[in-house]
């Protein structure tokens, strides 16, 4: 047990580390620029796993819906806007911001596909993750 | 050290937003993977992604901040995000389920920016989080937790 809540530890530590070093790469050049290596770079890294491992193409993947395929563009963006963002306001800001923007999407997008849960379990994070944005926010407008 | 620009509103909103489109990645990367494996999941957005940043730069040709070379390690981002979607989805297979590998996750990723603020780890400018920041931190992981953990079926 504890090896896999290392390994899941380690999983968001892996997320920090590559926005810290994306956040690096676009200090001495730009956004785009990062996202762009860090795409190109993991890319290289998936087809050498992929080649090692085999059976990549296995399944049917051709009979995914069309929009199952729009992942790269919303990561080129995602990637760009993290490493714009670390460089000025922080690593740890950053990534308690895009916390709080997934978990509230994610509350939306699952009211919006009528998925089942627990109504106010889910207006209460959202309602914590708001104050927590807001306290947040009001420390910096004094500053 | 660098000067950097003190934080503004835009620079909140930009990361909000891209939180969303982390939630809209899951959707389109997680349909994919019950279709294909996780590999052709993995492989596909990097693929179009590179595809779509080639044609970006092509257009928009901007230009880098510094005449300096970045240090070749600071190109290693993709590699650590690679990483990323192995260790998450054997975490997934285990005990700790879907839930349990978000909220550990998140803990890692919080742990591992606070320390990288506090020492301004690989160049980046170093920041002490201020109380008010560990306050409205800890208010979006309890936010978080009570979405992961009791948002499901009741």
């Amino acid at each position: 047990m504890i090896f896999v809540i290392s390994v899941a530890v380690g999983a968001g530590v892996l997320v920090g580390l590559s926005r810290q070093l994306n956040g690096r790469l676009a200090l001495s050049t730009n956004a785009m620029e990062s996202s762009f290596w860090n795409h190109i770079v993991g890319l290289v890294f998936v087809s050498i796993a992929a080649l090692a491992i085999g059976g990549m193409f296995e399944g049917a993947p051709m009979e995914a819906p069309w929009w199952a395929y729009l992942g790269g563009p919303i990561g080129f963006l995602f990637i760009a806007a993290g490493s714009w963002a670390i460089n000025r306001i922080g690593a740890a800001q950053t990534a308690m911001l895009i916390i709080a923007g997934q978990m509230i999407s994610s509350v939306l997008l699952d009211a919006a596909m009528g998925v089942d849960g627990n109504l106010c379990a889910r207006a209460l994070g959202v309602t914590l993750i708001l104050g927590g944005m807001w306290v947040t926010r009001a420390a910096k407008v004094k500053s | 050290m660098t000067d950097t620009p003190a934080p503004r509103f835009i620079h909140f909103l930009g990361a909000f937003a891209a939180g969303g489109l982390i939630t809209l990645m899951l959707l389109t990367n997680g349909t994919l993977a019950q279709y294909g494996t996780l590999l052709f999941s993995s492989f596909v957005p990097h693929l179009t992604g590179t595809v779509l940043a080639i044609v970006i730069l092509l257009i928009l040709r901007p230009a880098r901040a510094m005449p300096q070379r970045p240090p070749l390690w600071a190109y290693l981002g993709g590699v650590s995000g690679g990483l990323t979607v192995i260790a998450s989805s054997a975490a997934m297979n285990s005990a700790l389920a879907l839930s349990g590998t978000i909220a550990l996750g998140l803990a890692g990723q919080i742990m591992f920016s606070l320390v990288a603020d506090a020492r301004g780890l690989f160049g980046l400018p170093q920041r002490m989080p201020t109380l008010r920041d560990l306050a409205g931190l800890s208010l979006i992981i309890a936010g978080a937790l009570v979405i992961i953990f009791f948002g499901g079926t009741p």
